[in-house]
């Protein structure tokens, strides 16, 4: 799958970063592709562009408070989780969703 | 309209994730302010740790102010903003603090989306929604509900609250705190743990700054105390939470309770009691102590800037101790080499992906 997302928590200093880590890193384990965005109290950083957009298959948001552009996923397959689960089982999550997508 | 705790709950968040780095300028100004120019600081007027107080009490104003913008941008998105100023200084003139500020920003929030749902207008007049009518007449009414009617009782219930808070001595501070304590340490960084947090901070923006160290301590202990059972005890733990003691450490000091995660995921019967009742007694003896943080995050770092820091670290030295006795004596020996990262099976069952 090609994943994309965003995660952002409360504090915006640590649990986002970590959130997108366990994410990547169970992502890339499962032979998926991942590009993930974070908006933590420092500013957006490594922003999805449109082509990132165009290209993926689901967008999970990772979030314990309002997420900034979310008109950007307009059409696409989102899915909207608390950063504990994230955090917690990157796996599973990933496993549930593709399970999902097949039907 | 969805009126669901955890839609209200994120909203909330959000506002505090605005106000957090107001609360820090504030805190951070004042607390160096003090330490410079000593408890009376306020009354050297024109020496440069008077100015710097003047900075932190200008920060401070703004905490109710932003957290209410925060939480009307959440869920009204812009046009919240403006109106959500107004309602958290209202709150703040008024007497009515953090609670006052939390129900004008989600009347304000919620009346707007009423509003621009309910509100038919000609084309020619909508580029006036957000930027006149929205704001000019939600303000004016919550404004006026706030001022009017809601804003007594309200800072009659904060004023109660904050009698209370000051009131408490010796053995009532202790469950406090304790109570604090145990719930940041109870599911690291989960919703218990959010929680203790919210009712922490909500009341540094009324200047009550005791519960905030019993919070930093309650997220600090576990991970210091899992760690140090782990370094007492290292043959009753696999060769991957040995390595993740490692990282626990630095974590647990930098009040992050994230780097309990490995431990508790693959034992939360043993991990999250030990956590709780560790995290439970630092934030007790903390809070009982008198010791007070005027900044809400940054673990180790802002213990010198705290009243009464060496309290603190005993407290959280013996928190950390509690923890990492009682994970070590009930924690079984291993049997053989069990490597499997346990990954924890939460709600995923009622996910929900939306096209959209």
């Amino acid at each position: 799958m090609n994943i994309i997302g965003v995660t952002a928590c409360t504090a915006g200093i640590a649990h986002t970063y970590i959130a997108k880590e366990k994410l990547v890193k169970a992502a890339l384990e499962m032979g998926h592709t991942v590009k993930i965005e974070t908006q933590g109290t420092i500013g957006t950083e490594d922003e999805l562009t449109r082509q990132d957009v165009e290209k993926a298959d689901i967008v999970i948001i990772a979030a314990d408070i309002k997420v900034g552009g979310k008109e950007r996923f307009t059409g696409k397959k989102v899915i909207e989780v608390p950063m504990q689960m994230v955090i917690k089982s990157p796996k599973a999550l990933l496993q549930k969703i593709e399970e999902k997508l097949k039907g | 309209m969805k009126f669901k705790w955890s839609v209200i709950k994120q909203h909330l968040m959000t506002g505090i994730s605005y106000m957090i780095p107001v609360v820090v300028v504030g805190g951070l100004c004042m607390a160096l302010a003090k330490i410079f120019g000593g408890p009376m600081v306020g009354d050297q007027v024109n020496t440069i740790p008077w100015m710097i107080n003047e900075i932190g009490k200008a920060a401070m104003m703004f905490v109710v102010p932003v957290l209410a913008a925060g939480i009307a941008y959440s869920v009204a998105d812009r046009p919240g903003i403006a109106p959500g100023l107004v309602m958290g200084f209202i709150a703040t003139n008024i007497k009515a603090g953090f609670i006052g500020g939390l129900v004008g920003a989600l009347l304000v929030g919620y009346l707007i989306v009423f509003l621009r749902t309910r509100l038919k207008v000609p084309n020619s007049f909508r580029g006036l929604m957000p930027i006149m009518v929205l704001p000019l007449l939600s303000s004016f009414i919550v404004g006026l509900m706030m001022i009017g009617f809601l804003g007594e009782p309200i800072a009659y219930l904060q004023q109660g609250i904050l009698e209370w808070m000051k009131s408490m001595q010796g053995g009532s501070k202790f469950i406090l705190g304790a109570i604090i304590g145990a719930m940041m340490g109870f599911d690291m960084g989960g919703p218990v743990n959010k929680t203790a947090g919210l009712f922490a901070k909500g009341l540094m923006a009324d200047k009550i700054f005791g519960p905030a160290s019993a919070m930093i301590i309650g997220g600090m202990v576990p991970a210091l105390g899992v760690a140090l059972s782990v370094f007492v005890a290292k043959k009753k733990y696999t060769r991957a939470e040995n390595e993740a003691a490692k990282a626990a450490l630095p974590l647990g000091l930098c009040y992050i309770t994230e780097g309990v995660l490995p431990f508790a995921a693959s034992d939360p019967f043993r991990v999250i009691p030990a956590c709780s009742i560790g995290a439970g007694v630092a934030g007790g003896l903390t809070l009982m102590w008198g010791t007070a943080s005027q900044v809400p995050h940054g673990g180790i770092f802002v213990v010198p800037l705290m009243d009464h820091p060496l309290m603190f670290l005993l407290a959280l030295l013996i928190g950390t101790i509690v923890t990492a006795t009682i994970l070590t004596l009930i924690k079984p020996n291993l049997k053989g080499e069990e490597e499997a990262e346990a990954e924890a099976e939460i709600g995923l069952n009622d996910l929900d992906i939306k096209i959209g």
